[in-house]
């Protein structure tokens, strides 16, 4: 168990150092993201939507953000080792559709979008799949990155607060 | 002479303290355990954190597939990457079910059994439990009452811990306990409605096998109050909840009179017919595959129900050619578990600003009140609901993205209000384990079969549990109520089986009498669930800890007046 955590905190780290999107430029960064880079799953443009996308739903604030804490690598690695080809193929899918949903709603490109445009086109998709017309896949997608981001020490820790050993039982306590 | 006073087969749940009460009694004990050891300081894995967990802590789907069909069909929540190691891998542990049935053998094998796994919801039976075979005509009487039990309870609770709430309920009789965690402030305002519109009803803190106040003798074994980590599934370094591993095995061992053997698989016992005795067990190394005999003055079954009962079978012989003390042909059958698959959950208003704070072992529980205090009832006995009321995470799956999505995750929450039925189980002489003809595992034993369904009395039941659920929701003025319709689990799924070696007054038609001795063999003692006549509709695991306690006494007074 202990050589599968070191390979994972090993991809993390090399995955991450490379995969941060440029956060003013309006543009990501695409050689940044490419495969050789460390990716074992996903593709080049996979990993660019994917990260676009992760940043977008869960930005840098006070906290860090899915960037910061390489929720796209830890998904590369989750695809990798935990997935079977069904769930793959499942994943690969629901990328595509986000990525051709976005695009449409951007009008052309989604990873040359501008930022406002990119965040519009995605509020859209999520409106509409919290609205009844969801893209395929889309809501479990957007779960998956959530969980992936809370598993982090930063989402944890820093952004809900979790406590590795509470000591302690408060049954109703001030939020 | 024997080379032990008394072997133990099984260091679980029950044969811990089978082991404990038999070693402190100054016998000199053997535990033979099939699975290998559990060393907690490398096997347990409560301290590793969510980000170094791989894989966000799931097991590789293929590797599911392989491995753990059964399990992981059956307990999903409980099997992940970093809590594997605790489970049967089911293509190396195969079983097979009677065509159109179903049945859920969940387990692991290793020092601890079960023990190490379980939920830890530790629930006394009632004096009704005790009586209803013999008042509604089923199955064969208790030859126990409540009363013959309860100091039995007092001893093993005082020594485990449990943490829960005096109540005054007749049926739920309370015990020796340290505090309870408190309701949550939902919880609280769930229980006002409910006992207000249903007087017959109570919804209490579960009481569950949880230190919360380290007494002297728990300290000593280096045992300590529970953190509120919500960790238990990978063991706990604070050994804060009962576990064998956790209490009873090192409490046997500071006696200086245990000796506990690992990869021991009891394969069959051997009785010799001139005494009516049993004079030890057959066993194949689970590594090696040699085989060996050891010799005993008193032999403890406690493999679990399922195991029991099949070395029982396996064990057969000219004296007792159905499998030993089996005259009675009640071995293997009036296999129960409870049964669940109804229930509801609802938002309660008014806590939205409010949280908590610690991650508690248990939630609430709503003991049994059909046929006790409310009368009108479609079926026999009863159920219990176990459930909580906490605020709803957003999960990912609330509208949004960007900050306020983020921040949507620690927003104020509205908090959900879940119950779920574990509802008795009747017995029945045809919902029963045999071994598979010609079929056998790696270590030539005859696989299990099984053939259980359910009856008319427990759909009925959980049909009428399901609307109580949703009633007892509207009573507490709870929205978005949710219920799916009944869906009874599988026979085995709730990990409570029971009864394959029944106790009863008559040997001719049960297999053990009322201090879980074989009828038929006075040396044989079976502890575990097998000897459950009925099946109640509590959690099990504390009564197979008191009736083990009480069986291994009885079985050193006998000793001791040279009585067996
Ligand atoms: C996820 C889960 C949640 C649960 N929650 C609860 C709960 O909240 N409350 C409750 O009361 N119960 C609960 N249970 C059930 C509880 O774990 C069992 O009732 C209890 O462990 C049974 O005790 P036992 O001694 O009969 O068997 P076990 O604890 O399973 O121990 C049996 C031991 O015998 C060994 N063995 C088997 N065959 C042989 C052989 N042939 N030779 C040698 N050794 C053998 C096994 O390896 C094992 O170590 C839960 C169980 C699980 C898995």
């Amino acid at each position: 168990m202990i050589s599968r955590r070191d390979v994972i905190r090993n991809l993390v780290i090399s995955l991450g150092g490379s995969s941060l999107l440029s956060a003013c430029g309006g543009r990501v960064t695409l050689q940044a993201l490419a495969p050789d880079a460390g990716a074992r799953f996903y593709g080049e443009r996979e990993l660019a939507v994917l990260s676009r996308v992760s940043d977008l739903l869960l930005p840098r604030t006070e906290t860090p953000g899915a960037l910061d804490v390489h929720v796209p690598a830890l998904l590369d690695g989750l695809m990798a080792e935990w997935a079977n080809a069904e769930t793959r193929a499942q994943h690969r899918a629901s990328l595509a559709a986000l990525d051709e949903a976005l695009g449409i709603r951007a009008g052309g490109d989604f990873l040359a979008a501008p930022d406002p445009v990119a965040e519009r086109a995605l509020a859209a998709v999520d409106a509409d799949a919290f609205g009844g017309e969801p893209v395929e896949g889309y809501r479990d997608l957007k779960a998956l990155v959530t969980q992936a981001y809370f598993a982090t020490e930063g989402g944890a820790v820093d952004e809900q607060g979790w406590v590795a050993v509470p000591g302690r039982w408060d049954p109703c306590a001030d939020r | 002479m024997a080379d032990f006073d008394a072997i133990v087969v099984g260091s679980g749940m029950s044969g811990g303290w089978s082991a404990k009460e038999l070693a402190e009694r100054g016998l000199k004990v053997l535990v033979l355990e099939r699975g290998p050891e559990i060393v907690p300081d490398r096997d347990y894995t409560d301290t590793i954190p969510p980000w170094e967990r791989p894989n966000l802590d799931r097991v590789p789907e293929e590797e599911i597939e392989r491995h753990y069909p059964k399990q992981y069909g059956g307990v999903a929540y409980a099997i992940k990457e970093t809590t594997k190691h605790f489970w049967v891998k089911d293509d190396e542990h195969p079983y097979e079910e009677a065509e159109g049935t179903r049945y859920d053998w969940l387990r692991g094998y290793h020092t601890g059994g079960r023990s190490i796994m379980w939920s830890r919801q530790a629930y006394r039976l009632g004096p009704q439990d005790f009586e209803a075979n013999e008042r509604e005509g089923v199955g064969v009487d208790w030859p126990v009452r409540y009363e013959d039990i309860a100091p039995w309870y007092d001893h093993v609770e005082r020594f485990a811990g449990i943490a829960g709430s005096a109540e005054g309920l007749a049926q739920l009789p309370d015990g020796v306990f340290q505090p309870a965690f408190a309701l949550t402030c939902a919880e609280e305002e769930f229980k006002a409605r409910v006992e207000a519109a249903f007087p017959g009803r109570n919804v209490i803190p579960a009481r569950v096998a949880h230190i919360t106040a380290a007494t002297e003798e728990q300290r000593a074994l280096g045992r300590s109050n529970c953190r509120v980590r919500d960790r238990c599934e990978h063991g706990c370094v604070f050994r804060a909840y009962f576990s064998s591993l956790n209490a009873t095995l090192p409490a046997a061992r500071r006696t200086g009179n245990l000796t506990l053997v690992h990869n021991a698989i009891v394969q069959s016992i051997d009785y010799d017919p001139g005494t009516a005795r049993v004079t030890g067990v057959r066993v194949i190394d689970a590594v090696s595959k040699r085989t060996r005999t050891y010799t005993t003055r008193v032999l403890f079954l406690n493999a679990s129900t399922i195991a029991s009962a099949m070395i029982l079978l396996q064990s057969a012989s000219e004296a007792f050619p159905n499998g030993l003390a089996n005259r009675s042909d009640q071995v293997g059958r009036n296999l129960m578990d409870h049964v669940s698959g109804a229930g509801a959950s609802g938002l309660i208003a008014g806590f939205e600003n409010r949280t908590v704070f610690g991650r508690r072992p248990g939630g609430i529980y709503i003991p049994r009140y059909a046929n006790i205090t409310e009368h009108d009832k479609p079926y026999l006995r009863g159920f219990g609901f176990q459930g909580g009321g906490t605020p709803v995470g957003a999960g990912g799956g609330v509208a949004g993205i960007g900050r306020a999505f983020k921040e949507a995750h620690r927003a104020p929450a509205p908090w959900r209000v879940s119950i779920g039925a574990f509802g008795e189980q009747l017995p029945h002489p045809d919902n029963r384990v045999t071994l598979h003809p010609s079929r056998r595992d790696s270590w030539g034993n005859p696989i299990a079969v099984f053939d259980v369904t359910y009856g008319d009395n427990e759909r009925i039941m959980l049909a009428e549990a399901r609307k109580d659920a949703i009633a007892m929701l509207e009573a507490a003025g709870c929205t978005d109520i949710r219920s799916a319709e009944v869906d009874l689990t599988p026979p085995g799924n709730r990990i409570h089986e029971m009864g394959s070696a029944r106790m009863g007054r008559d040997p001719a038609t049960s297999v053990l009498n009322g201090w879980c001795q074989a009828h038929d063999v006075a040396n044989l003692f079976v502890t575990d669930g097998s000897f459950m006549a009925s099946s109640a509709c509590q959690n099990p695991s504390l009564t197979y800890m008191a009736f083990s306690a009480r069986a291994a006494n009885h079985a050193a007074d006998l000793m001791a007046e040279g009585g067996l």
